[in-house]
């Protein structure tokens, strides 16, 4: 079980694209290359999901971070998320607080 | 009755929740069924790892019990008394910025898994859980 992450910024649009799965082992090495982002003005949180097959609770509470810590005026997107993923994201209830969409729109 | 038992250690989670799976294939789940399953399991092991053994090293014990309708999942560990029914449910309603980090991974185990119970036994704890293939 692995992820891959990049991130990107682009004029205050933060482009984070993961792939593999997101668990508890490997969610702290993910948060320290978004804090990166801190401080960098940024207005969208952009996290594209299509090849991501998992998220775990360590993964929402990553979320949770970006969106106070990185840009608490952030709008958040959800792109392209797996059925399992989706299914998290509505469980724990932050689909009620993100822009779900199957190709970024902005 | 398939068990395993492995160091509480964050780099074993892989090897724990493989072993889980492989226990959980003789019931033939959906995929959407496993990847929950993934999930309780994932949660229930990161809190023993992460607040078990504060102090000292120790071990996660896992027991799969494959039945014909239900996979039964047993988690033991002899670290301090951690009873997660007690958890209080974390307001999933609440915006993200108001948010605090604990309780959303046991609120979705027991989201997930059809029966939940916990023991506490000669020091152990012991978390049976259960998951039907009929939702």
């Amino acid at each position: 079980m692995d992820l891959k992450v990049s991130i990107a910024n682009e004029n205050g649009i933060a482009k984070i694209t993961l792939a593999g799965t997101l668990d508890a082992a490997n969610a702290p090495g993910f948060q320290e290359e978004l804090k990166k982002l801190i401080g960098q003005n940024i207005q969208k949180l952009v996290f594209f999901a299509k090849d991501l097959a998992y998220i775990s609770s360590a993964g929402l509470r990553i979320i949770i971070f970006a969106k106070q810590k990185i840009g608490v005026e952030a709008q958040l997107y959800l792109i392209g998320g797996q059925e399992a993923v989706l299914n998290v994201i509505k469980m724990s209830g932050l689909d009620n607080f993100m822009t779900i969409q199957d190709d970024y729109t902005e | 009755m398939p068990k395993a038992v492995f160091p509480a250690e964050m780099k074993n989670l892989e090897s724990m929740i493989a072993f889980i799976r492989e226990g959980a294939e003789k019931l033939d789940f959906d995929k959407m069924t496993l990847s929950q399953l993934h999930l309780a399991c994932e949660e229930v092991l990161v809190n023993i790892i992460n607040y078990a053994y504060p102090d000292k090293e120790g071990s996660i014990e896992i027991n799969c019990k494959p039945g014909q309708e239900q996979l039964r999942i047993e988690i033991v560990d002899s670290g301090i008394p951690f009873r997660p029914l007690d958890i209080p449910e974390p307001d999933i309603n609440l915006p993200l910025e108001e948010r605090s980090p604990g309780g959303l991974g046991i609120f979705m185990m027991r989201k997930i898994m059809d029966q939940v119970s916990y023991t506490r036994d000669q020091g152990r704890n012991i978390l049976t859980m259960a998951k039907g293939k009929q939702p």
